[in-house]
This record gives structure tokens, sequence and C-alpha cells, in this order.
């Protein structure tokens, strides 16, 4: 490609080549700040509107970075969402005055895709009422800045719940929806995304539009699993169920490539209500297996259990005494397992999230254990998704990366039922190209561990991990922001670039989410 | 977790969010500023209490925050910390010092076992001395009620006012009806055997019969969060007990009443506090609301639609 250079800082020919983001040399991580002209313009007209700006240091300031914590950007302005209208008047005043805008919900990207390098910040959370609840046709409808775990506290005084959502409680309705969002129960029930049945856009340049399959179904196929390009998710109405407590199962295993054979004999087989990988390292693979209903869990336990080649928690526990007593020279790894094991898993039984056995709330669960212990000052987590037949090769080279990069880490796997209907939705997503039936999807995460590791490393890392998608026909869940460069070598030229030609048809000032993808 | 440096403060803060999740303050103004997050945030870019003052004022203390932060920062005294930078209001200053003459004119504490009501109990005679009947304990005249606005306004303690009042409390058993002076006296007498007011009168059997599966219980948070990881099985075994609601989320967080600053000293609930208590309320049907904060009862009568009990006043409903 010919590319020809452009001052750093503005939008280049083509945004998402491989040297699209224009950054600091060497520190190739982070995009310039957009230099700033047309921003006292922008905020006087949006004054006169009575859209409250905030420019005080404090108010930007939590908005630094996002839940990565290695890109790191201060916009010029802070608005918090209040509604659809106020947030059409600010994109109509951005696309004038050139301003760049980034959306944020819940922050919890990890490649800056939530940062803002300059412009203003359009904080979603203010934006986070639910609107009404419609128990005969199971829906509710939301403003698109709740966190999912504000949605489940409003939804169980019901005794109701959403279908699937990121296991992270302050993961944003409108963020998730617009990248994808896993769940443990995503081999049954799809992505977060597939249960917005319509949403409320404001476009880029500020018109305020419902959509859905049937109304405005190309602006809706844009916007789901859209990166924030096409639009800002103002309202959705999602599908909801009623509430019920799990039973939860744990196997374990000592390789991946058992215990992701498992995981996929579940899943075709409709065996489990939820499933999932979790490790640390490859060496204790957790299977989790987890019930709605008592019936379902009597029917696993009489034709699926017994296939399984996990072992229960005692059992585990010696083949890993046998297997670290002919390898001593691992002793270290073997402590290290038993201290995050006594660590971690009584997280995951703590007496008051569970009532009878059951687990009441697995995002409370999950998430709490996350920030506790894996959270920390960086957090890079790359991915992979692929389909069902390539998923065993795609962890097991990505897992060789981790082993190479980093003392520990964890992995994390889980399915994802996919729709006939939306393949339109998940073209440029996460989706792999070819997926039929299932996809699946690995995260590569390190346990940083009060260790200190350069961004150059994890970007090394990343690469790595990244490299391994290109080489197998991939993709990821995390493209955007930092590892935009790897957009068009996965997705190829003709893909891209008609996505390009629909975004800039949308957004001719190309102002929204601008350092995410185009 | 970010990092293992102690002691814990806003320089730890990873920007999680999960202390938004559970602050009424944020809940009530959907303003990022107006959270723990927003203040830790706002400090590590540099900004003093003075810029915060509006967001200091705003906080109720209801230490929900402190349980949820995954990095163990002591949010409250963060703030605590904050407002004692600022001038104090001088409402609550004319305040602290009534109860300050009020402390010094009081008598001696009777021997053995000790009712601290704080002030709220104190206004309401009828109610204080039900309270003393049902545990069997004298309420100190001196329930260190100067102390408590001052831990609330960040406002200094005189250390000679401090050793006496806690030279009168060593070695006893104490009830203590205060959550934020229940907080500072488990610091500062780690031996002492100290319960909280609301968990002392939901443990008498003639109040703990009469609590029923209809009824919607309200936790007083602040007591609660001090010692929430204990606290949260007394009140789940209540639930168990009884089949009554809580006012506890889904992370087993109480839900506090109010929503602005210094409850239970500025009387009168604000718009925030009406909105926060619809919430805690919204989607419950409850035959009766029971409270263990005799502050919170007018506040929630307006709201709530059925009677409204403190705990005390169930001993013979
Ligand atoms: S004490 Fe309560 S109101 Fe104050 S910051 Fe913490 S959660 Fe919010
Ligand atoms: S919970 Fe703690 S670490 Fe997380 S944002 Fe709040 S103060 Fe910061």
């Amino acid at each position: 490609m010919d590319i020809p250079l452009v001052e750093p800082g503005t939008v280049g020919p083509c945004p998402v080549a491989p040297d699209a983001l224009q950054g600091i040399v060497r520190q190739q991580t982070n995009p310039a700040r957009w230099n700033g002209e047309g921003w006292p313009g922008f905020v006087a007209e949006l004054r006169t509107a009575g859209v409250d700006v905030a420019e005080s240091a404090s108010a930007r300031g939590i908005f630094a970075t996002d839940a990565g914590g290695t890109a790191y950007g201060m916009p010029h302005g802070v608005v918090v969402a209040r509604s659809a209208a106020q947030v059409a008047v600010l994109l109509r005043a951005a696309q004038a005055h050139r301003v760049p805008v980034t959306a944020r919900g819940g922050g919890l990207t990890t490649e800056g895709e939530s940062v803002a390098y300059g412009g203003v910040l359009l904080d979603m959370t203010g934006m986070s009422r639910v609107l009404t609840i419609d128990r005969a046709a199971m829906t509710v409808r939301t403003e698109a800045g709740i966190y999912w775990h504000g949605l489940a506290e409003e939804l169980r005084r019901e005794g109701l719940d959403y279908l699937s959502a990121p296991l992270n409680m302050t993961s944003s309705v409108g963020g998730t929806l617009g990248v994808g969002g896993i769940d443990v129960n995503s081999a049954r029930l799809g992505c977060s995304a597939d249960q917005a049945i319509a949403l409320q856009v404001v476009t880029p340049t500020g018109e305020i539009v419902e959509c859905s399959d049937s109304e405005n179904a190309e602006l809706f196929q844009r916007v789901i699993l859209g990166y924030g390009q096409f639009g800002v998710i103002t309202e959705a109405t999602l599908k909801i169920r009623p509430y019920t407590p799990l039973s939860m199962h744990y196997y374990y295993y000592s390789t991946l490539r058992e215990a992701i054979d498992d995981l996929q004999l579940l899943d075709r087989n409709d065996a489990s209500d939820y499933s999932g990988i979790l490790t640390i390292m490859d060496c204790a693979v957790n299977l989790l297996v987890a019930f709605d209903s008592a019936e379902r869990e009597a029917a696993f336990k009489a034709n699926w259990e017994k296939q399984l080649r996990g072992h229960g928690e005692f059992g585990f526990a010696l083949c890993m005494v046998g297997h670290y007593a002919r390898r001593p020279w691992r002793l270290g790894e073997a402590l290290y397992l038993l201290k995050r094991k006594q660590a971690v898993f009584p997280e995951f039984r703590r007496p008051e999230f569970h009532r009878d056995g059951r687990m009441d709330d697995r995002t409370v669960v999950f998430s709490r254990a996350v920030w506790k212990h894996w959270g920390s000052r960086n957090m890079v987590i790359p991915d992979l998704a692929t389909t069902a037949d390539k998923f065993v090769e795609a962890v097991e080279r990505g897992n060789a990366v981790c082993r190479k990069y980093f003392r520990h880490y964890t992995l994390y796997c889980v399915g994802i039922k996919l729709r006939a209907d939306h393949a339109a939705h998940y073209e440029m997503s996460c989706i792999p190209p070819g997926a039929e039936g299932w996809a699946y999807g690995c995260e590569f995460e390190p346990m940083i561990e009060g260790e200190v590791y350069s961004r150059d490393h994890f970007q090394s890392f990343k690469n790595a991990i990244y490299d391994i998608g290109v080489d197998m026909g991939a993709s990821y869940y995390r493209f955007g922001g930092m590892m935009k460069g790897y957009i068009r070598r996965v997705f190829g030229d003709a893909l891209v670039d008609r996505h390009l030609a629909m975004k800039r048809k949308a957004d001719p000032a190309m102002i929204l989410n601008r350092d995410v993808i185009f | 977790m970010y990092s293992s440096a102690h002691p814990r403060e806003y320089p730890a803060c990873s920007g999680c969010s999960l202390c938004r999740l559970v602050c009424p303050m944020w809940r009530a103004r959907r303003d990022p500023r107006y959270s723990p997050e927003g203040i830790a945030k706002a400090r590590q870019n540099g900004a003093e209490a003075a810029e915060l003052a509006e967001v200091l004022d705003a906080c109720t203390l209801c230490g929900a925050c402190d349980p949820v932060c995954p990095e163990d920062i002591a949010l409250t005294d963060m703030i605590v910390d904050l407002r004692r930078e600022l001038e104090l209001p001088p409402d609550l200053a004319v305040l602290q010092v009534g109860y300050q003459q009020a402390a010094a004119d009081a008598s001696a504490a009777p021997a053995g076992a000790l009712l601290l009501p704080g002030a709220a109990l104190h206004a309401d005679a009828g109610l204080l001395a039900r309270v003393e009947a049902l545990l069997g304990l004298r309420a100190a005249q001196d329930d260190g009620a100067d102390l408590a606005v001052a831990l609330e306004i960040g406002g200094d303690i005189d250390p000679v006012r401090k050793r006496r009042f806690l030279a009168g409390l060593e070695g006893r058993s104490l009830v203590v009806g205060d959550g934020l002076l229940l907080r500072w006296l488990r610091r500062e007498l780690p031996g002492a055997r100290l319960q909280g007011l609301g968990q002392v009168l939901g443990n008498l059997p003639a109040i703990r019969r009469r609590i029923a599966s209809a009824d919607f219980y309200v936790i007083e948070a602040r007591a609660y969060h001090a010692d929430q990881p204990r606290l949260v099985a007394h009140y789940d075994a209540l639930r168990k007990e009884t089949g009554c609601a809580i006012n506890l989320d889904l992370q087993r967080i109480a839900v506090p009443p109010r929503a602005s600053g210094y409850p239970g000293l500025r009387m009168g609930p604000s718009a925030e506090d009406l909105a926060q208590a619809g919430w805690m309320l919204h989607g419950r049907q409850p035959a009766r609301v029971l409270v263990e904060n005799p502050a919170e009862r007018d506040l929630l009568r307006r709201v709530a639609g059925v009677p409204v009990l403190h705990l005390a006043e169930l001993a013979d409903a």
C-alpha cells in the first residue's frame, strides 16, 4: 500500500493502515493528542445549548486511562450524557467543529479504546436508568450507559434477569453491545449483543434513530458489534428471562486439550446451561459447568458427566502431587498453584453469595474475584477468536506465547453460539469469518502481581498472540485501539475498505471514537 | 490488585468503578465526580479539598464503598480527612458545641454494660426509654454525640475530651447507636465488647419473632459496613429465619436511604434523599418497613406508603 505521510494528530487517508496510530516515536501504543483546534467554539456552542462541559483536571483525570492502564490520554473536556437529545446536540457540534468524541461506558477496554486523546469524552454512565420492564414480552428498555450490574439489581427485584453479560459488574450495556459481550452461558445464548432487540442510536451527525432487525436494519447491523463507529447507543431493548440461581460444578484437568474437547462436547450437545474454562497457566485447568434447573443438572449427570475426563478437587490434588513429585525442579510452580488456589477458591465459594448450595449471582462472584485477584495497574488481555475446529491449536499456540513472556498467567475460554440470522451483525467483529454454529474465544491474561513490565514488552506479547490470529485466519475481541494495526491484516482490504467507506459517509468529519478503529 | 503498598490510599485507585455501583451520592447524581472513584482520581490529578468541597459535602459517609473496593482503600477515611481541610459547616459547628456542652454537664455513666444511644435516639425520649427497657441497659448521658459530629465533619477531637470519654468506657460491654462512633470505638477500644444497636435489638427474641416475611428491614448502613464481613452472616440468618426482605443489594451491601451529606445532622430530606429512599423501596411491596436507625423513620414515612417502625416499636406492635 502506498500511504502518504501525514501530520501527527490528523486523520490520514487510511485510518487503519499498519502505521495508523500516529503516535510518538517508540511509544507506539499511544496515539498523539488532538491539537485542540475548534475546541473553544465547540464548548461555546454546547454551553449555549445548555450542555455542561467539565474542563477541570480533576474531572478529566477520572478518564485518563482505561482498565488496561497502558494507554493514557486526557480529553479537553467531559460531558456526562443525560439524554439522546443532548448527545445529538453534542455530535452535531462536534461535526461542525471537527472535535473528536470518545464515548465511554464502563471504561473496561484494555487497548485505550475508551481513552480520549483530546477532544470531548462523553461519559455514558450518566444515562443509566431502567425505563420499562415488559413482563409479557419479557423485555427491558434501558438507557444504555447502565452497568449490567445496575440492570441486574433492578431486574432481580422483579424476579427477572438478563440473558448474558460480561462477568464484570462495571461493563456497560451500550459498550457491550458495541463489541459483543461474552458470558459463561454464551455457548447456549450467544453473545450479549445478540440479546438486543432494538436500539435508540444517535448517529455521528446527530440524528436520533430507532433501529432493529426490522427498522433501519442497516444501522442496527453496523452499530451492534460496531465498536462505536456508527453511532452512540443511548437506549436498548433487551431480552430478559426469569431469574434462577445456578448450581455450579468444577472439573479439573491437567491438559488444555482435554478440557477444550470436553467443553466443546458439552456445547455441541447442549448438555449444560453454562460452560467455560478458567486456568492457572496450563497446569490447573478448570472446566466450570453450571445449571439453571435441577432437571438440566440431572440430565447432565445421567448422560454427560461420566464422559468428562476432568477430576474432582481431591482427585486433581492427587494428580498434581504425582505430577510434581516426578518433577521436583518445578516445585516453585507447584507452590504458586497452591498459593493461588488458597487465595482464589474461597472467593468463588463465599457463603453470602450462595443459598442452599446454589450461586446467587455469577457476575458478582466472578467480578469480585477478577478485580481482587486478577486486577492490576496494567492489564493486557489479548485474545483469539476462532472456529470450533481451530480452537485447540489457537489456545495451545497462545499458551506457548504466554509461557515465553510471563511467569504466571490465566486463560479464559468460552464458546459463543452464533445466530445464522445475525451474520450481518458479525461482519468485521470478533466473530471469525467462516464460523458456523459456534465461535470460540480465549483470553490470555498475564498475572502482573506487582512486577513491572515495559509497555514494549506488553506490546510484543500482544503482537505475538495476534500474529497467531493472522496466521490461523482467526479474529479478536480487542482489535481496536492500540491493536488496530491488525485490522487490515486479519479482515482483508476489501472488507475494511467497504466499512471505511460506510464510516466516511456516516461520520463525515470522522469524529466519533476515532482512535478505536477508523 | 493494583499495588501492595500500605496504607491503602487514593494513589492505589485503579478506576475499576466498583464503588460507584454502591454509592448513593453517585446514584442520585450519575456524575462520576460524585463518587469515591471521582474523589480518588481527582486527588491523583492534584485536586485539593477546596476544589472538591461540593462532592465532599454530598457524601453520606454510609461506608458502602469501603468493603467493595478491591484495592482496600480506606475511602471514608479519605473523605473525612479531606473534610478536615474544609471550613466547618457553621450549622454543624454550632450543633457540635451544643453536644460538647451537654457532655460536659453529663453525670457519670452507671457501672456495667452501657448503651450509647446516639443523637437521634437521644432526641426521642419515649423510644429511648423503650430501648433501655428492652435491653435492660441504662443510656449514658454522655454518649459521645459531639465526637460523632466531629467524626462526621472531620473536626478535631480534643485529646483531653477523647481521653475522658474513652476512660469511662474502657473494659465495658457497649451497645452503640451511632454507626460512625461505633466504627471509631472499634479502633480506639480494640479490647471492648462493642455491638451495634440494630444488631442487638434484632437478636432479642421479643423483637425477632415479630419480624414478618412481609416486612422490609432497613439495616443502618454505617454500622453494617464498618463490620460487613462479619455482619453479613448475621443478616443472612435473620432473613432466613424471618423471611423478611432486607435492604441488601446483590453484593450484600446495604442500600442507604439517604444520598446527601450529613444525614441525621441536617434534618429535612433533600430531593436526592427522597429519590434514594424511593429507589431502595422500588419494586418492593412490604406491609411494613422496619428501621434500625430512628433518624431514617421520617424520611421513609414520606416515601413508603406503609407503616414505618423502629425495631424497638415492634416489641409491642
Ligand atoms: S461513604 Fe457512601 S456516599 Fe460516601 S462515597 Fe462512600 S458510598 Fe458514596
Ligand atoms: S473501588 Fe476502589 S479502586 Fe475501584 S474505583 Fe473505587 S476507589 Fe478506585
